[in-house]
């Protein structure tokens, strides 16, 4: 009952303020952000709830609902989707609370930010695959919303990039959940019956299709090299907080798709292509890197350190598929390494974005080149860049560093070659956050920045929470790990 | 119990940084020094008492502490230098505000991250596993970049920093190799791991284990971020250089060294590169006229020597050669540091400082003598150790150390006349005045020449004996000829030094490339570069090449739809409607006409019907992409009716 709650709370919040016309600004803000908060606090209780020595999918909810099909109402969590889910619905209550400009129409501002929690949440907690796919291409609405509406330099032309590329990805997904549906027997959507099944073990073709369109599907959305250049123009058009969603939730959404579906459902075939897919991601790790420290755009430089970072969960997620491999222990490193790559980046990206939203709020300018010597005009704003900047750059102590320390010892017992390359991605980030830090916040202060305010109580104290959750992460991730160990130790087990 | 060795500078740095607001300079300075005297009173107790740490992230991942020998001697080493360097950075770099009562909030920081950085070393020290070293040092390399932007402000300043920061990095990514392949071959990150390895893994491992120590060391070729360190307050080089950051890859190397060793070309390599940089190192310091710059290149030189004891077989050898060093070379940066307050700069042609600060140039003197090698202080006995342990290898291993040994004495004579010597008569007017150090700074100074000076009880037999019974490590046999052959070369050097001191420096493009590292930093920067350059090349492909074919791809769809679908539809779908209607028109009229209808409702009703659709399925074709998305809904809306009914019956 839980996780119904969870995902349909903030629904009801965006129907209710959608309603309400009459609801000021803070009014609504406040309304939001309770909402948000609520469906937080009921992933917080089923994660208090969790057992780790239980069944793989816990809390499960089902509800009859087309039974000549298969489709059902069916919801449940691992410790994977719920460790997911929990940060998902934290960096939405921190999206909502953040001050943004809300172009004079706040209450529909916050009504789809709601919205897009719902059906996040829908994604990550749904045990169903239509339901799963419904969510999926639902989140894509209220993203090309939220940027179409209240984006910046040119929204319109960036959401439509964004909807069309991610939905053609959709489309691919789409035709892979009926072949995966069509190879059952009797037809069902449920998603435990499929992990159980694995029913397009060693049918060779078929099933490498269907791979296939799901790898594409997954691989749009994560993204990965080259399927990714929809992602830095919709960020760099998108709010702030939008943007911070975007990457913090819904890129998950692909690499949390490739767990649940391919790697779950299609072992063997997975196994088959794993080198491959380590291969694209150590290209997503390089040339991402390479090209966000190319970029002189503070948001993009960002976004695109996104690419880098997906990369590797996507490694881990590879190396964690190879079952030909038979170091067990090694495969479970590098899933939990993966997965919390996913939580990692969606606190310290999300961190990052919302501090570029300030920075658009008070100059209007993603030009580093424009910056410089804030550390003395701002030190707030330092303190928590500077901390976001090297979590992302994987320094101990952070969450970062927990994630990809994990992803590259599992990955090299497996890949080894994959993981001496793969190590340099860390070397360019740091050059690239270092360099990102020079140029806003040390040297000489411009002569226009002279009015440049330091965060306010509602920005820092968003940061503030956000930093706290890649501190504990960092030192001390048992919390964490317990949960999703859990799972990853099922999931990788050989059937 | 082992865990508050590293938490106590931990926890103490941020207090400090958040509660120490209304201190001023004394205010700092105590409760900075007051942190770091705990951690060494603690690093005692936890020698003695042999305590152990532990905490589990997971069932794979947990961090332990353990005390080696090794690691005793760093854990001590640590306070005991960190101590009088806080003293010393207190007085020398907290600036007051302007109510003369508080300090800075830079000088609060910089205090802070020295507290950290100790704790950040210790914590290094003290790991038993390679996840353990691996985070402390990461944070080992993050403090360092903290101290060294410390004035950010300077345009320069967080350039020279992060280059520092990206060359000992690129040294980290050996460890997480090393890590990673400890962990594939064992199971576990454990030093313990590293002796199960087999042959292919232990060679992955020790190969990420020595590039880590190279670039933590400033071992060749990566010496040069020493100098791009350099652009750091004076109290963080002294930190730096002697029980922090450089000293960790000769700790590593010296910890590890019975495993190491078991590759056979552990030996030869470390030893080649260990000598390299003491001779070349060497070379640099001779020619260089920066103070701190030349200090920085005798750093290198001196654990080069360390290497070479580590590769001879004799890692206690390097630790002992570690301590003397420490205190000769914090010793010598807060003198740097010192004679720039004087004068301004750190040009070593403008310092002279033996006439203004007599008792320093004095104290100074000792440390200088310490660090050219001369009897009886106690790092001349190190070294010596060190030429005996490269004896047993080969003789003209001894021999090349004993040069190494003799360009030191060369160095150290020049910056001691030329830092803290009489001023030439030509140049005495020049002297500009400085404030007087003050009582911290001196005195700091003082302690650390005291314990190069007290260090002299090595040579004495009892004192040897009682090393080798505290430390369980190999000591080198000393040959006499080899003893005699040193001390010349180091006369030797010290007279060299004395005539270079007093000829005008001459100016020559060698003489400018020697004494920065033949062009290494050049190198790395062209790397640097390239690497940036690469950066943005790749951009412009992403804007053009990868999301341009996307943009094509768009362009030539909506091409195909403006043009040749319109068309289609409009001659071809379109037409088919209107030869439809047309056809069951006359269809119609010929009913009507020759009457011979099989009812008359029929025909009307066709006609009607095809009319009808024509015309919707024209209006259909309005071209407005609203009108298609409607269809669509309302398409699946009867579906998903459909469907539902289906269900329900």
């Amino acid at each position: 009952m839980i996780l119904t709650v969870a995902w349909i709370v903030p629904l009801m919040g965006a129907v209710a303020l959608a309603a309400f016309p009459r609801w000021s600004e803070a009014r609504a803000r406040q309304c939001a952000a309770g909402v948000a908060a609520l469906s937080l606090l009921a992933l917080v209780v089923a994660w208090v709830g969790f057992d780790p020595a239980g069944p793989l999918f816990q809390h499960v909810d089902e509800m009859r609902w087309v039974p000549s099909i298969g489709v059902a109402y069916r919801v449940g969590v691992d410790g994977i989707a719920l460790a997911v889910a929990t940060m998902s619905a934290l960096l939405f209550v921190a999206a909502i609370v953040y001050p943004v400009d809300t172009l004079g129409q706040p209450r529909q501002y916050y009504a789809w930010l709601l919205f897009l929690q719902a059906v996040s949440l829908g994604v990550f907690l749904a045990l169903d695959l239509l339901l799963f796919y419904v969510f999926f291409d639902l989140s894509l609405v209220g993203m090309f919303f939220l940027i179409g509406r209240w984006g910046h330099g040119t929204p319109q032309v960036s959401a439509l990039k964004f909807f069309l590329y991610t939905f053609a990805g959709s489309l691919f997904l789409l035709l892979a959940i009926i072949g995966l549906y069509l190879s059952l027997d009797p037809f069902t959507f449920d998603m435990r019956v499929l992990i159980e099944q694995q029913p397009l073990a060693g049918s060779g073709l078929y099933a490498g299709l269907v791979f296939l369109a799901l790898m594409l599907g997954f691989a749009i959305k994560t993204p990965l090299v080259p399927l990714h250049t929809w992602l830095p123009q919709a960020h760099v058009d998108a709010p702030g907080p939008a943007s911070a969603i975007l990457a913090g939730v819904l890129l998950k959404m692909g690499t949390y798709g490739m767990i649940r579906l391919p790697f779950a459902m299609m072992q063997e075939t997975f196994a088959e292509y794993s080198l491959v897919v380590g291969i694209v991601a150590l290209v997503a790790i390089v040339y991402g890197a390479l090209v966000a420290l190319g970029q002189s755009n503070l948001k993009r430089r960002i976004a695109y350190t996104s690419i880098n970072h997906m990369g590797y969960t996507v490694l881990g997620i590879a190396a964690a598929a190879a079952l030909f491999a038979d170091n067990q222990t090694a495969r479970q490193l590098a899933l939990t390494g993966a997965t919390v790559e996913m939580v990692a980046h969606g606190l310290i990206t999300g961190a990052l974005f919302l501090i570029c939203g300030s920075f658009w709020q008070r100059t209007s300018d993603y030009e580093l080149d424009h910056y410089g010597g804030l550390a003395h005009q701002a030190p707030l704003l330092t303190g928590f860049t500077v901390l976001a900047a090297f979590a992302s750059l994987g320094m101990p102590g952070l969450a970062g560093f927990v994630a990809e320390f994990q992803v590259f010892a599992g990955t090299f017992a497996i890949y080894p070659w994959l993981t001496v390359l793969g190590v340099l991605g860390i070397l360019i980030t740091a050059a690239l956050f270092l360099d990102l830090l020079r140029r806003l916040f040390f040297g000489r202060l411009p002569a226009h920045l002279g009015g440049f305010r330091d965060l306010e109580p509602a920005e820092w104290g968003v940061l503030g929470v956000l930093s706290l959750g890649i501190l504990v992460i960092g030192v001390y991730p048992r919390i964490l790990l317990t949960l999703i160990e859990a799972s990853s130790a099922i999931l990788v087990r050989v059937r | 119990m082992l865990w508050t060795l590293v938490l106590v500078p931990l926890l103490g740095a941020i207090l400090l940084y958040l509660g120490g607001r209304r201190l001023g300079r004394f205010g700092l300075s105590l409760s900075a020094a007051l942190v770091v005297l705990v951690t060494l009173v603690l690093a005692g107790l936890a020698v003695m008492s042999g305590w152990q740490g532990g905490v589990a992230w997971s069932e794979t991942l947990a961090l332990t502490l353990k005390l080696s020998a090794a690691g005793s001697v760093f854990a001590v080493t640590i306070p005991l230098i960190a101590l009088p360097i806080v003293a010393y950075a207190g007085s020398h770099e907290v600036t007051l505000r302007f109510d003369q009562r508080r300090a800075e909030p830079q000088g609060r920081r910089l205090m802070a991250v020295l507290l950290a950085f100790v704790g950040a070393m210790q914590l290094l020290v003290l790991a038993n596993d390679f996840l353990t070293l691996l985070i402390a040092w990461e944070l080992v390399g993050a403090c360092s970049w903290a101290l060294i932007s410390h004035k950010w402000g300077q345009v320069e300043v967080p350039k020279e920093a992060a280059q520092a920061f990206l060359v000992t990095r690129f040294g980290d990514l050996g460890l997480y190799i090393a890590a990673a392949a400890v962990f594939a071959g064992s199971g576990g990150f454990g030093y313990a791991g590293l002796a199960a390895l087999d042959d292919g893994l232990l060679g992955v491992a020790i190969a990420g284990i020595l590039l880590a120590a190279a670039a933590k060391s400033a071992q060749l070729p990566f010496s040069s971020w020493l100098f791009a360190a350099m652009a750091g307050p004076v109290p963080v080089s002294a930190l730096l250089h002697s029980a922090t950051m450089v000293a960790a890859g000769i700790y590593l190397l010296a910890r590890l060294q019975p495993t190491l060793s078991t590759v056979e070309w552990f030996a030869p390599l470390v030893i080649a590169i260990g000598l390299a940089t003491a001779l070349v190192g060497g070379v640099v310091g001779i020619f260089q006229c920066h103070a701190k710059k030349l200090l920085a290149a005798s750093t290198s030189a001196q654990y080069g020597l360390m290497w070479v004891a580590v590769g001879a077989g004799f890692p206690g050898v390097a630790l002992l050669h570690f301590v003397a060093h420490a205190f000769l070379k914090a010793g010598l940066f807060l003198a740097a540091g010192l004679a720039e307050r004087q004068t301004g700069s750190y040009q070593l042609h403008d310092m002279r400082q033996g006439g203004r600060l007599p008792g320093i140039a004095l104290a100074v003197g000792v440390m200088s003598l310490a660090l050219a090698g001369m009897v009886p202080l106690g790092a001349a006995w190190s070294k010596e150790q060190i030429a005996a342990a490269a004896g047993h290898q080969a003789v003209w291993l001894a021999l090349l150390v004993s040069l190494a040994g003799g360009l030191s004495a060369l160095y150290a004579t020049r910056f001691q006349l030329l830092a803290y010597g009489r001023p030439l008569r030509r140049e005495r007017s020049r002297l500009p005045d400085g404030p007087r150090p003050s009582r911290a700074e001196s005195g700091s100074l003082m302690l650390l020449a005291g314990v190069t000076l007290l260090l002299s009880v090595v040579w004495w037999p009892e004192a040897q004996d009682w090393v080798a019974e505290v430390l369980p490590l190999a000591l080198a046999k000393s040959k006499t000829w080899e003893l005699v052959v040193s001390l010349v070369l180091v006369v030797l050097g010290i007279a060299v030094g004395f005539v270079m001191t007093r000829r005008q420096p001459r100016s020559s493009i060698w003489l400018e490339r020697a004494a920065g590292w033949f062009g290494l930093p050049v190198a790395i920067q062209a790397i640097a570069q390239g690497a940036v350059m690469l950066g943005h090349f790749l951009a412009r492909f992403d804007d053009r090449v990868v999301d341009g074919g996307l943009r094509g791809t768009a362009r030539f769809g909506q091409w195909l739809a403006r043009c040749q679908l319109a068309r289609f539809d409009d001659r071809v779908v379109d037409a088919g409607l209107r030869g439809t209607a047309r056809f069951g028109q006359w269809l119609a009229r010929r009913h009507a006409q020759q009457g011979e209808a099989v009812s008359e409702g029929m025909p009307g009703l066709v006609i009607r019907l095809s009319e009808w659709g024509g015309y919707w399925a024209r209006r259909a074709q309005s071209g407005q992409t609203h009108h298609y998305y409607t269809g669509i809904s309302l398409g699946l809306a009867v579906i998903l009716a459909i469907l539902v009914i289906g269900a329900w019956l």
